[in-house]
């Protein structure tokens, strides 16, 4: 009857256009439900605004500000947790602390001392490979040797701290194999030494190396190689005046990654460490277990690390970076 | 042309490549090694070889366990992290300046801060908010450090997106909210299968957090690092052996996928 009508009156009745082309989505958007709450919304300009903003702003302003706020705030305090009947206030007290004892700023000047080698280390050792799949591999080889690079990390950091222990144990495979070739009739102790705790760092931070530097080497367009080989630049020049500058955003974004990851290690140098290489992370958690509540003097040991990381990266991108301004 | 000039450096780049390769691979290749010795400590060389210590930890309930926590809390992060992520991305793409900055360094701030900042830093936030250690605690965690690899994820790509797909969604009479759902998310969907892939691995690795926030119930590597600590055997490389097996399906897999999608 409906289709009857229809064609008498000529033209389409609103119901059959309506639903004829409509998906769910459309059925969803213009049932009363949607259109006088979500719809609403969507009209309302501050609605929309509120829609896009209140959940990003309170999420970050809560959830990214907040525990670095609250660990500045309590790092200030004079006690907490907050017990009946004792007063807080507010005190630098936790912050002389450090500076009073050898036992204290050691450990960071360790920390710092290990992360700055394994930066190092793992810059030198990672340039020529990352340099090699962006430059020398061919295009379509490019993502699988990248892929090969990139498998041994979704392992995870405890696996490969373990599988670290595989190969440096006093009856681990460098140890057996040395014996074997005869250069040396007892193990050399390597686990829980500082040689074990900069291995299993270089090990695990790599590839916060490798993909900043590939991303930046790839970009470099080979016109400019060609040309300069052309002008008869051999390959050293045109490391040094071509490849080198041009990488500088990746030197320096990798080399950032790889220091703050590196200060803030926990579970390595409690595996690989000895005694006498413990690092501030150690130092800082000691302040968090057992029964005597000691948090606000942490607080303030973990504010000190950040500041501490936070400055040496900034001087070094100021330093390295030049003066152009950079997001990440 | 080109070989005549970058011969021997190429072919030393070459070998350094595969050298780095093996450097990689060789200790994880020894744990699994290790995985099938029959000794109850490990040693080399391996001698004889079994599937004992199989056997032994996939009867293990504490194992079992630890593993479906795990993939519990994997799974949580990943579904909250995307969610915040993508919402954080379209904020920020929305806006224009200095806004923009700081909001794009508020959000990377989480995976800026050391590990070990980030762990204290939330241990406090907790005690404050009065959240008691434990599941809730652990996911919060993760889902903090999660959230700006899914916001740098998904804000390249909306970079990508041409503008005019939105502006031609909002002529044909769809309002913000439907052009959000049929045009943006469905034009972002790869960075956000590789985000959430990302956050998978990153939460079922994390160690400090959890160690940080974590009650009495272990997840994978706190019950490795616990291991470890009370005395090796290889029943730990057989542990560490499947965690790798899985993690490396899944990866492959991820990569597979986006591969093929960049294909079409």
């Amino acid at each position: 009857m409906a289709v009857g009508t229809s064609t008498a009156d000529g033209g389409i009745p609103a119901y059959a256009a309506q639903m004829k082309y409509s998906t769910g989505i459309a059925r969803v958007i213009h049932s009363p439900a949607y259109r006088y709450t979500l719809g609403a919304v969507a009209e309302w300009r501050y609605g929309r605004i509120l829609l896009l903003a209140g959940v990003p702003v309170v999420w970050m302003l809560m959830m990214h500000i907040g525990p670095i706020y609250e660990m500045l705030r309590i790092s200030l305090l004079s006690s907490y947790p907050p017990e009946p009947g004792v007063e807080a206030n507010f005190t630098l007290d936790n912050y002389a602390l450090f500076f009073s004892e050898k036992l204290y700023w050691m450990p960071l000047l360790r920390s710092f001392v290990y992360a700055s080698i394994a930066t190092a280390v793992t810059l030198i050792v990672v340039y020529p490979v990352a340099y090699y799949v962006a430059k020398v591999v061919s295009p379509g080889g490019r993502s699988r040797a990248l892929l090969l690079l990139l498998a041994p990390f979704w392992a995870g950091e405890i696996i490969r701290i373990f599988s670290v222990i595989m190969l440096l144990a006093n009856r681990g495979a460098v140890n057996v194999l040395l014996r074997e070739i005869g250069l040396t009739d007892r193990p050399i102790q390597m686990l829980y030494t500082s040689f074990s705790i900069s291995f299993g760092l270089v090990y695990m931070v790599c590839l916060y190396m490798l993909l900043p530097l590939y991303s930046a080497i790839e970009k470099i367009p080979k016109s400019l190689l060609d040309a300069s080989a052309d002008l008869g630049a051999g390959p050293f020049t045109r490391f040094r005046r071509i490849v080198l500058p041009l990488s500088r955003d990746g030197i320096v974004s990798g080399c950032s990654l790889v220091f703050l990851t590196c200060m803030g290690v926990f579970a390595a140098p409690i595996l690989l460490g000895g005694p006498t290489t413990s690092m501030f992370s150690e130092t800082i958690s000691s302040f968090f277990h057992g029964a005597s509540s000691r948090w606000p003097a942490g607080a303030a040991f973990a504010m000190i690390m950040l500041a501490a990381s936070l400055v040496t990266v900034g001087l070094f991108m100021r330093v390295v970076g030049g003066s152009k301004q950079r997001t990440f | 042309m080109r070989a005549v000039f970058l011969d021997w450096p190429g072919l030393a780049l070459k070998s350094f490549y595969w050298l780095f390769v093996l450097y990689l691979f060789l200790p994880l290749s020894l744990m699994v090694a290790v995985s099938f010795k029959d000794a109850s400590f490990i040693s080399f060389p391996l001698g004889n070889l079994t599937i004992d210590w199989y056997a032994k930890v996939i009867q293990d309930k504490q194992f079992l366990d630890a593993c479906l926590y795990t993939i519990m809390i994997a799974a949580a992060t990943t579904a909250i992290a995307t969610v915040i992520g993508v919402w954080i991305a379209m904020l920020i793409g929305s806006l224009r300046g200095a806004a923009q900055y700081v909001a794009f360094a508020v959000a990377c701030l989480p995976a800026v801060v050391p590990g070990m900042i980030s762990a204290i830093s939330l241990r406090i936030f907790i005690t404050t908010i009065d959240l008691p250690t434990g599941t809730v605690a652990i996911i919060l965690g993760h889902v903090v450090h999660a959230v700006p690899f899914v916001v740098v994820m998904v804000l390249t790509r909306l970079r990508s997106m041409p503008g005019n797909l939105v502006d031609a969604a909002r002529d044909l009479g769809a309002d913000s909210i439907v052009t959000f759902f049929r045009v943006t998310l469905p034009y972002l969907g790869p960075a956000i299968f590789g985000g959430m892939i990302f956050c998978l691995l990153l939460s079922s690795d994390d160690f400090v957090r959890t160690f940080f926030l974590g009650g009495y119930r272990p997840t994978l590597p706190m019950l490795i690092f616990a291991r470890v600590q009370s005395g090796m055997s290889p029943e730990i490389n057989v542990m560490a052996t499947l965690v790798l097996v899985v993690t490396a399906v899944v990866g492959l897999y991820a990569e597979y996928l986006t591969r093929r999608s960049r294909i079409r």
